[in-house]
This record gives structure tokens, C-alpha cells and sequence, in this order.
């Protein structure tokens, strides 16, 4: 089964060019991802999205949600929110959040509870980290691949090169409503799939984030549309700025 | 068992400065009445021919280069009590017996330690090396075993010949009381022999209560109870060893059998263990307890000694192993039945729900209890109290309610992260009573394009109630990144000496 699990959305993954969708079913069947934000202030935005990555994938398969996370990562964006979490389509009784004294701890963590087969873990590597090592990644995703569990490594240190199969960058997306009314919307996030092992890469969506049916709903926006280096930057209009753009590719 | 220290307190005093001066006779005195009186002696000056209950007066004018202090009661029950617990390698069953005695349940210890006369001789000589006089006896209760430690030939008492033993015992062997004692002798009794088979109404009429019962339980007729130092454990295994071990490697080796035995013994009864305790003996009389708190209740001696061994090894330099360790114990200290799921035979449920509580006990036996766990909901308006992370093994304060479900429109109305602490921001254009239109946090300046508020949460009467009214704003930036903003006081209250203040107090997604 594990085999299957394997094999089967990597072809998926490179048969489908364009759709979120395709990339997002692919991608989450996959061991082992990482997710970092575009810019340091887009810590929550990543952090969010890495949340409602799993939280789709521990519904459909009934699995453990498990995020584990250095206590001081916790300093600078806040800690989970019950009420928050809630509203975002968490059950807060249902995540197990493991608050580790280190960043060695939590990884330490994240490989004990990818022993479990259904499990789904978030592993924060903070920013003060030194920079994830490939041995350090290579391990998670052996135990991944062994148990059939899903890890996603939410990366606040220098993005070096790991064994995860793919790179999510996230960034913040304005909500999205006609000009001229203030109110906020659902949770919508700029995504780039910068790294993938299986095919092709530098694509990205823009999407909200369902927490009521727990999944992504693409919204295809041209004026917001995040577009990889090297093509025309076309669209008018675009609110990112050069810094955050080369940011977000890099 | 029953041990006896007749010299306690002057051997708590043997390496101090006073007693150790130039080898001369050493004595203790209190002042009772209106008199010093001796009331222990070290080995020279028993020797010397001094008495307790000697005056001090008259003890300093038998031998004039007598050294004295004062007696401490207090000190001395400290040390037998730090005895005691040097004692718990022999057995979990220990009981005070002041002044200067201890008790030891022993009862299916002593095959550890190769029988009985092994046991007594390797405690006594324990205690000898740490400089203490030992008397001890081993007899089948604690009455016959005190007797026999403090006045008896035989070391050991079986069942069989305990009558004898006890028969030549004079009548102080039975702890009687002082007037019950006076009066037996008035009446030329001397030994426990001849009052064994006295006639029990007359006896009881004559010596009283105290004397028949003491009687009695020296005999095994009447039972005595031992109040143990340490509520025993009720499930315990014990590893005594032949060499002091130094190495981590060999520790989780002994902890591994301990833990074999100690499942063994739970899985008899039926049993889990949910809290446990590693006790282990070092060979400079010092203990290290080492706890262990599980989730569920567990007899798998596997996932015992593996939990054992995370504990171990995190910290090996806490265990301070410098001069090895010569026994070991594992107690039970709570235990509850282990309940049995039955397996689901539907396909649907993949999850291994005694995996996950073996993964969640293996983290929090690694990292410390208080680092897994959920963060939890409590009905309070403060939003920095409404929510809070509750570990897995901590007391339940506060009954947590269930969490709502996400709202029709996807709309977060509460951030997904809150900071430990609310941030103050520095409002650079201000609307009056509005959001800031451009605010600078962190150094980064964010300019509002959407906000949605105010929320009025008032603070809570009884906690804060100086504390002033909060608007609460949901703020978006012009990259799309959502704040949780509010106000520290009202426009419309216009006090000037505490104009209204912004503070960010969580992030959205």
C-alpha cells in the first residue's frame, strides 16, 4: 500500500499542468514538504497554511494532528489561539501541540510521532535555528516513507537545500472583494511552488482557505497573480513590490 | 527485621570537632529537671565505667577529661531518618523507631540478597562502614525481632524457635512500659520465659494492658502494624548487585530487568502502572529517585524500560553515578487495571489509538510532562485568559469548554495566534473613533486597507478591575496580512492623563 501511495501522485503530478488542485493532491500524499514564508512577515500566513495543509489531510485519513515547535518560535508569532483555531477548522482537542525546550527536541519529536501510521506532523524549524541539516530532513522522511505519515517542515531558518519532495512558498493574499468595501474575508494565501523533486515547479495560485469544508478554494486573480522570475511581470496593478517579489523567489 | 543503633547519637558526633578531640571518652547530656544528666555515652566512655543517667557533675568527677554536648533530639531523628532511607535498598518497608531503631518489613526481599544471613550481614555491614554501632535481628515480628536485636544471642528467629530465643530475654525486651517493668521485677520476675504461660487473667489484673499486649506481639499472638517512613509502593521490583555499577549502559540494563519483574507482577494482578519510581541505592549512601508519569496505565516491561532508558540517558550527569549504584528498585506508586479496547474491525479506523498514548508518554517522559499537550478553550471574556495550553499529564483546573465550529463565511472573527503578550504599536495617522489608518510595529510600517470592529470586551471585575475597556479591530494591510488590533481605553471618556493606547495582540492567518 505504501508502495502505491508512493508512485501513484507523483505521475499524477507531473501529468497536470496548471490547476492548484492538481498540485495540492499531488503534493500532500507526498512524505515529506516543506512550506516557508515569502518574507519574515508572512510567518502567520505560512504558518496558517501549513495548518490547513494538514488539517485536510488528518480529516480525510482520520490521523493524528501533531505540530511540534521550539518554545521560542512561539515568541515571536504568537502562540495557537483556541478560539482561532476553532474558526480555522481545527479542533484545538484534537491538535497536540509539543512545545520543546530546542529545536533538537522538536525534531526529535516529529520522527516519534511519524512512527505512527496515519500521523500528521508540522515541525517548526525557527529562525535563531541553525539552518536544517539534509541528514537531519533525510531522517524524517525515511520515517515517513516507512510508516505511510505525512510531515511538513514550516521553515523559519535559511532555506537550505533538504529532502523534502517539494517547496511551498506562502505569502499573504488581500482579501478578495470589490474595490471599496473594507470587509475582511476568508483566509487567502499567495502560494509558489518553488522546489518540486517530481516535475515542474515556480507555479502559484492564489486561494482561500474553506474552513467550513475544510479544503483551498483556487481564486484565480490576475492582478494578484505571483509569477516566477525570469517572465514578464506583465499584470498591472500588482501590489507586490520588487523586494517582496525576489523575496519570494529566491 | 529489626535494627538497633545503640550509639547513635554520639556516632553522629564521631567526626565532628568536639568528639574527635585526642581520643577521650565522649558523653551527651540534657537537662532533665533540674539537673544535667548523661544520657549517651560513646564506647570509651562506656568503658570507663559512666552510666546514662549519670549526673554531668558527677561524670566529670570520674573522669575529668570527659568531652560533652548537649543531646539533640531533632538531629538525631534526622539521622535515622536519613538511615531509614538508606535502608530502603533492603526493602520499600521501613519504619521508624525512635530513638535509636529502625523496623524493616523484609518479608520476600531476602532471597535478593542470597538469604537472610547474607541480607542482615550485608545491612550491618552497610552501616559499620558508615560508622554506626549495629545491632540487628531478624524474627518473624517486629516485638521479637526489637528483643532480639537489642538483647539476644540469636541473630535469626525462625517461627519454630521463637519461644526459645525469646525465653531467656530479660523483661525489657518486651517494650514494656517503665511502671509495668518496675512493677514485674517488685514481684521477681526477670525473664520473658516466666511470664510466657502465666495465667492471662491474673497477669493482665496484675502488670496491666501494655505488658499482656506487648507480650503477645513478641509471640506472634497479637498482631503489630509498622507505620512505614513512605507509604509503601504496592507493586515494587528490587535488583540488588553483587558489583556497584557505574555505566549508563549497565543502569538501563538493571532498569530492564526491574522492569520485567515489575511487569511480571502487574500482569498477575491484572494491573498497569501509571506513575512509577526509580530508586537508585549509590554506594555513598545517597539516593536518586527518578519519576516516570504515563498516560495510561502500562505493563509492557518493552515500553517501560524504553521510556526508562529516554529518561535515563537525557541526563546521565544528574545521576551523579561517581560512585556506583548497588541497588536499584522500581515501585508502582499508582497503579489501575488495564483496560482492554477491542479491536475495530472496520477497515475505515487506521488509527492505533495505544500508539498514540505510548508516543505522548514517550515525549513527556523524555521532555518533561508539561511540554505536550492541547490548547484549550475556558469560558472567560479576556481573550489573552480564554485560552490555554493544558498538558496531557497535569491536574484539570478549569473545565474546558467544547470548541465551536468554524462560521458559514470562513471569516476568522479571532486570530489564529496570540502573543504572549499584547504589543503596544506606535498609530501614526489616527481616526478618532476608528482603526489607525497606518500603524508601525516591529519597526515595519503597515498601512490599513480593510478593517472591521469595533468589538467592546470589557475586562473582567474581579481580575482587573482598575483595567479599561478594550476595542477590539480585525485590521488588513496593503500585502494582505491580518491583525488583531485593539484599543486601550475611549475617546469619549476624553481623560487626558491616559489618552487611549493601541496594542496588537494577535496574528490571523
Amino acid at each position: 500500500m505504501l508502495g502505491n501511495l508512493e508512485h501513484r501522485p507523483i505521475q499524477a503530478f507531473e501529468a497536470s499542468h496548471g490547476g492548484f488542485h492538481a498540485a495540492h493532491s499531488a503534493a500532500a500524499h507526498s512524505p515529506l514538504i516543506e512550506i516557508a514564508p515569502a518574507e519574515s512577515s508572512d510567518a502567520p500566513a505560512a504558518l496558517g497554511f501549513a495548518l490547513a495543509w494538514l488539517q485536510a489531510g488528518a480529516l480525510a485519513q482520520d490521523g493524528v494532528l501533531l505540530w511540534a515547535a521550539p518554545e521560542h518560535s512561539f515568541a515571536e508569532h504568537g502562540a495557537p489561539y483556541a478560539e482561532g483555531l476553532a474558526q480555522f477548522g481545527i479542533d484545538p482537542r484534537k491538535l497536540v501541540l509539543v512545545r520543546t525546550q530546542n529545536q533538537l527536541d522538536a525534531l526529535w519529536v516529529s520522527e516519534q510521532a511519524l512512527s505512527l501510521p496515519c500521523a500528521h506532523v508540522l515541525c517548526t524549524i525557527a529562525h535563531s535555528a541553525k539552518s536544517l541539516s539534509l541528514t537531519a530532513s533525510r531522517r524524517l522522511l525515511l520515517q515517513a516513507e516507512k510508516s505511510g505519515a505525512r510531515c511538513v517542515l514550516l521553515r523559519f531558518d535559511p532555506l537550505t537545500p533538504s529532502a523534502a519532495r517539494s517547496r511551498w512558498r506562502v505569502k499573504a493574499a488581500p482579501s478578495d472583494h470589490a474595490v471599496g468595501t473594507r470587509e475582511i474575508g476568508a483566509p487567502s494565501f499567495h502560494v509558489l511552488l518553488d522546489r518540486n523533486r517530481a516535475g515542474f515547479a515556480t507555479q502559484s495560485w492564489r486561494m482561500d482557505w474553506n474552513a467550513h469544508e475544510h479544503r483551498f478554494q483556487e481564486t484565480p486573480h490576475a492582478g494578484y497573480r505571483m509569477q516566477p522570475e525570469g517572465t514578464a511581470n506583465d499584470s498591472t496593478g500588482n501590489p507586490l513590490d520588487g523586494g517582496a517579489f525576489a523575496a519570494l523567489i529566491h | 527485621m529489626a535494627v538497633h543503633l545503640p550509639r547513635l547519637s554520639t556516632d553522629r558526633l564521631r567526626y565532628s570537632s568536639i568528639a574527635k578531640a585526642g581520643g577521650h571518652p565522649f558523653a551527651l547530656y540534657a537537662k532533665i529537671g533540674n539537673a544535667f544528666i548523661i544520657t549517651a555515652l560513646d564506647e570509651a566512655a562506656d568503658k570507663a565505667g559512666l552510666r546514662p543517667g549519670l549526673s554531668l557533675s558527677d561524670a566529670r568527677a570520674l573522669r575529668p577529661d570527659l568531652v560533652t554536648q548537649a543531646a539533640d533530639n531533632a538531629a538525631d531523628l534526622a539521622l535515622l531518618d536519613e538511615i531509614a532511607a538508606w535502608c530502603e535498598r533492603f526493602s520499600p518497608i521501613v519504619a521508624l523507631d525512635p530513638p535509636d531503631g529502625l523496623f524493616l518489613d523484609i518479608s520476600g526481599c531476602a532471597h535478593l540478597f542470597g538469604g537472610e544471613i547474607e541480607m542482615l550481614r550485608a545491612l550491618k555491614h552497610g552501616l559499620r562502614k558508615q560508622s554506626f554501632n549495629v545491632r540487628a535481628a531478624i524474627a518473624p515480628n517486629p516485638g521479637a525481632a526489637w528483643a532480639c536485636a537489642r538483647f539476644g544471642q540469636a541473630r535469626i528467629v525462625t517461627e519454630d524457635n521463637l519461644q526459645n530465643a525469646l525465653a531467656p530475654l530479660p523483661l525489657f525486651a518486651l517494650r514494656l512500659t517503665d511502671e509495668a517493668a518496675a512493677l514485674l521485677k517488685r514481684l521477681g520476675l526477670e525473664s520473658i520465659g516466666q511470664i510466657m504461660h502465666a495465667p492471662r487473667r491474673p497477669f493482665t489484673a496484675r502488670a496491666g494492658q501494655n505488658a499482656i499486649l506487648r507480650l503477645d506481639q513478641a509471640l506472634g499472638r497479637a498482631p503489630e502494624a509498622l507505620h512505614a517512613r513512605r507509604p509503601p509502593p504496592p507493586v515494587f521490583a528490587l535488583r540488588r548487585l553483587a558489583e556497584p555499577i557505574l555505566t549508563l549502559d549497565a543502569i538501563t540494563r538493571v532498569t530492564h530487568d526491574l522492569c520485567d519483574d515489575l511487569a511480571a507482577k502487574l500482569a498477575q494482578r491484572g494491573l498497569g502502572a501509571r506513575l512509577l519510581q526509580l530508586s537508585l541505592f549509590g554506594v555513598d549512601a545517597k539516593t536518586r529517585r527518578l519519576r516516570l508519569a504515563l498516560g495510561r496505565a502500562e505493563q509492557d516491561a518493552q515500553t517501560l524500560a524504553r521510556l526508562f532508558k529516554d529518561k535515563l540517558c537525557r541526563a546521565p550527569e544528574n545521576l551523579d553515578a561517581e560512585s556506583g549504584f548497588e541497588a536499584m528498585r522500581l515501585d508502582a506508586l499508582e497503579i489501575a487495571p488495564i483496560i482492554f479496547h477491542t479491536t475495530d474491525l472496520a477497515p475505515a479506523a487506521k488509527r492505533d489509538l495505544r500508539a498514540e498514548a505510548r508516543l505522548m508518554d514517550a515525549i513527556c517522559a523524555r521532555l518533561g510532562a508539561g511540554r505536550a499537550g492541547h490548547v484549550t478553550l475556558r469560558d472567560v471574556h479576556a481573550p489573552e485568559r480564554a485560552s490555554y495550553f493544558a498538558p496531557f499529564l497535569a491536574e484539570r483546573t478549569h473545565s474546558a469548554m467544547p470548541a465551536p465550529t468554524p462560521p458559514r463565511d470562513n471569516v476568522m472573527r479571532r486570530p489564529l495566534f496570540l502573543l504572549g503578550k499584547s504589543q503596544p504599536i506606535e498609530v501614526i495617522a489616527s481616526v478618532p473613533d476608528g482603526p489607525p489608518a497606518r500603524f508601525r510595529w516591529r519597526r515595519v510600517l503597515h498601512r490599513l486597507v480593510r478593517a472591521e470592529g469595533p468589538e467592546r470586551i470589557a475586562p473582567h471585575w474581579l481580575h482587573a478591575p482598575s483595567a479599561r475597556a478594550r476595542d477590539y479591530y480585525r485590521v488588513e494591510d496593503q500585502d494582505g496580512r491580518r491583525f488583531w488590533l485593539y484599543r486601550e481605553g475611549l475617546y469619549e471618556a476624553a481623560d487626558l492623563d491616559a489618552p487611549p493606547r493601541w496594542f496588537i495582540q494577535g496574528l490571523f492567518a
